[in-house]
């Protein structure tokens, strides 16, 4: 696809619509040529407009469609798929501006947003209300528009699920400029193709989100957290299942192996979980969460929840029920990325997700690619969910060493997953990192079908380019 | 040891706090009940000195019903006993020390033994006076040390070591004896769920002992200390790092 070189006339005419929030060349900051995850590129945009109203993105888009110049809209930047930088140059559109909660309906139990409102944000101020904004990414301060660009998970997915069922409806200003609605704020539809949940997890190549309409519930009152060490991995997450088939509904359900612990510890500087439960040594722990009304309905909850992990082989249970100790609990999870981000130079990573059952075998496989491969490996994940975060890293090795050995190990992770029935991403998104994992992992077939869409919500191919299901 | 830990039920100090237009006071009504930070660190420190030393431990609080709870939770990390003085009175520093010097008189009666060792956390989360265990001590007419990070038995009784703006005091003290916590370098554990299950089981009686709500504090001015400069923190890897930055920090601030 031939792009239209930008122009000094070409910037004016963006300078029109967003006075004073058009940036070219040297003004324009460096952080907006990558996201977090820097091995995969730095691509620098030609034009950033920071804008404030759906108008002036939909004057943007009517301009850059008709002079068929790349348009990525950018959130907070925080994704790890290499989602927002702009591989093709052109216009960088950021919404962070765009940041007011506009409007409560507490009848319907939703909330309406601009795409720039950070999660964090909502969650406070949905909070004060007494209500939860249910997914909970670990990166809090992601915008929302973001967050529903790559359908992001996180811990609460297990019981609540991921961003999309939160999305009610929203109004996105298409590649031509035009502003349409999508969906409605009803709880049901049987109303034709979702156009809605195409656009959802699409990270910006079909449309750009102007406003969303959020599903909200209310604030469970009480909640405890476990800490549930064990003597191995295998015997951690074979509780897992069992969790689920006693009928217990944890709110969020997390692995980690002790190495990863010890590795978030050093970085907080402070001991989080017990290393060493009646005399024995833990290497493995489960995290859960139940939420509920008091706490005399999670009494029982957790009860049952410690006879069903005791028989799995747990060393003990430990119970977070007062708000530091719950803080202190979740700490240790919370610092993982940046622990293991300040353990190495460099570092890559994946997000596979498998059938729940299958985790124990996917953790041994990526284990055993640490000698095989000869890389060192960290991973954690939800365990409620089969979605697996797998780290690579750098560490002493010479740089071409460990992007070679990277791509052995991350290319064999991603075939096992698909061999036991999985995905290329959880949550995090394809961007352009991954699209050769994706096009291995679903087929041509499925591909050529998203090109096809692609190609009716975007002809001109200025949407976030190279993106997702194809290569530049 | 005989150890008691005295424990105030405070508002948790985690979350924002809003103002009560109604009352023009705090909104902490919505606010979790929590035992108050300083008391939990206390409560770590004697069940650390128990595990350690032998002994058992006793926890005590001047409060509502709702501070049974928190005694509750104190069953549950190390405390075998636990007592209440149920009331919703309100006093003031000396009133509260007055009433927990009674208490503590009640339960050595009924026990028929005196405590070795009580321990007080060195000021609330909501009040923050650091008032209440000097005041106690000297009802008691007990020898006492504040601020404490750490204790070790001694042929003199315990062997504690103060905290202090420079570094540490080691001071021996005779039992009985007072003894105030601030935040040592551990935090308090977290209750297993057998331990949980096994203080819900424990009796809490309410003592027969009144409040004493003669208020003797008077506040004459509240102010904010002196401001003073923060230090600087030295911490590499290892040891040898340290001192070779800190002798280099000494040498570029011409200290010799």
């Amino acid at each position: 696809m031939g792009y239209n070189t930008i122009t000094p006339e070409f910037v004016e005419q963006l300078k029109a619509i967003a006075p004073g929030r058009v940036y070219t060349g040297a003004d324009i900051n460096e952080d907006y040529a990558h996201d977090e995850m820097p091995i995969y590129g730095k691509f620098n945009p030609e034009v950033v407009v920071e804008v404030i109203s759906k108008e002036e993105i939909s004057a943007v888009m009517k301009l850059c469609n008709e002079n068929v110049i790349p348009v990525t809209a950018r959130g907070a930047g925080t994704g790890l798929a290499g989602g927002c930088p702009p591989i093709a140059g052109g216009v960088t559109l950021v919404t962070t501006r765009m940041n007011k909660i506009l409007e409560y309906d507490l009848a319907n139990f939703t909330v309406r947003v601009q795409p720039g409102v950070l999660l964090n944000q909502l969650s406070e101020d949905a909070a004060k209300q007494g209500l939860l904004y249910p997914p909970d990414p670990g990166e809090k301060f992601a915008t929302l528009g973001g967050n529903v660009s790559t359908n992001a998970g996180g811990m609460r997915a297990v019981k609540y699920g991921t961003t999309r069922r939160y999305v009610r409806a929203m109004e996105v200003c298409l590649a031509n400029g035009e502003i349409i609605k999508l969906g409605a704020n009803v709880a049901k539809t049987s109303s034709g193709y979702s156009l809605l949940n195409l656009v959802v997890g699409s990270e910006g190549t079909l449309a750009i989100i102007t406003e969303l309409t959020l599903e909200l519930i209310p604030q469970p009152k009480e909640t405890v957290s476990l800490i549930i060490p064990f003597e191995d991995i295998d015997a951690c997450i074979g509780a897992v299942p069992k969790i689920f088939m006693a009928g217990l509904k944890p709110q969020a359900l997390e692995f980690m192996e002790s190495e990863i612990v010890y590795m978030a510890e050093k970085y907080l500087e402070r001991d989080v979980f017990p290393h060493v439960v009646d005399g024995v040594e833990a290497k493995a722990y489960l995290l859960t969460t139940f939420d509920g009304d008091s706490m005399d309905a999670l009494d029982p909850i957790i009860e049952k929840a410690s006879e069903v992990v005791f028989e799995e082989g747990a060393i003990d249970v430990l119970v977070a029920d007062t708000p530091d100790l719950r803080a202190k609990a979740w700490s240790a999870r919370n610092a993982f990325y940046e622990a293991i981000c300040a353990s190495t130079s460099e570092l890559d990573e994946c997000d596979v997700v498998v059938p729940i059952h299958k985790i124990p075998e996917l953790l041994k496989y990526v284990n055993g690619l640490e000698e095989e491969v000869g890389i060192k490996i960290r991973s954690f994940g939800h365990a409620g969910d089969g979605n697996v975060h797998v780290y690579v890293l750098r560490e002493d090795l010479p740089r071409d060493e460990f992007l070679e050995k990277a791509e052995i190990a991350l290319g064999k992770m991603y075939v096992k997953a698909n061999e036991l029935g999985g995905l290329v991403s959880g949550e995090h998104g394809i961007g352009h990192s991954k699209f050769q994992y994706l096009r291995e992992s679903l087929g041509e077939q499925s591909i050529d079908l998203m090109y096809g869409i692609k190609k009716v919500f975007d002809p001109n191919l200025i949407l976030n380019p190279g993106k997702v299901c194809y290569k530049l | 040891m005989n150890i008691l830990v005295c424990i105030k039920q405070v508002p948790d100090d985690s979350v924002e706090v809003s103002l009560n237009q109604a009352t023009g006071k705090a909104d902490i009504e919505k606010i979790a009940p929590i035992v108050n930070a300083f008391d939990g660190y206390a409560l770590e420190m004697a069940t650390r000195f128990k595990e350690a030393h032998g002994g058992e431990i006793t926890v005590l609080s001047v409060g509502p019903e709702k501070a049974r709870d928190s005694l509750r939770n104190c069953c549950a990390v190390g405390a075998s006993k636990a007592y209440l003085v149920n009331s919703e009175a309100e006093t003031d520093t000396y009133g509260i020390a007055d009433t927990l010097a009674k208490a503590v008189a009640a339960i050595e009666a009924e026990a028929g033994a005196k405590f070795d060792v009580v321990f007080c956390g060195k000021e609330t989360t909501d009040f923050t006076s650091s008032q209440v265990g000097p005041m106690l001590a000297e009802i008691l007419g007990l020898p006492q040390v504040t601020n404490i990070v750490g204790l070790e038995p001694a042929e003199a009784g315990l062997a504690v070591k103060q905290e202090t703006e420079e570094g540490y005091n080691m001071v021996d003290v005779a039992t009985p004896c007072v003894v105030t916590v601030t935040k040592p370098e551990y935090d308090p554990r977290y209750p297993t769920m057998k331990s949980k299950m096994a203080a819900r089981k424990v009796v809490i009686p309410d003592l027969a002992v009144e409040v004493n709500t003669d208020a003797k504090v008077s506040v004459t001015k509240v102010y904010e200390p002196a401001k003073k400069e923060a230090g600087v923190k030295i911490k590499e890897e290892t040891v040898e790092e340290t001192v070779a930055k800190a002798i280099g920090l000494m040498a570029e601030a011409k200290v010799f």
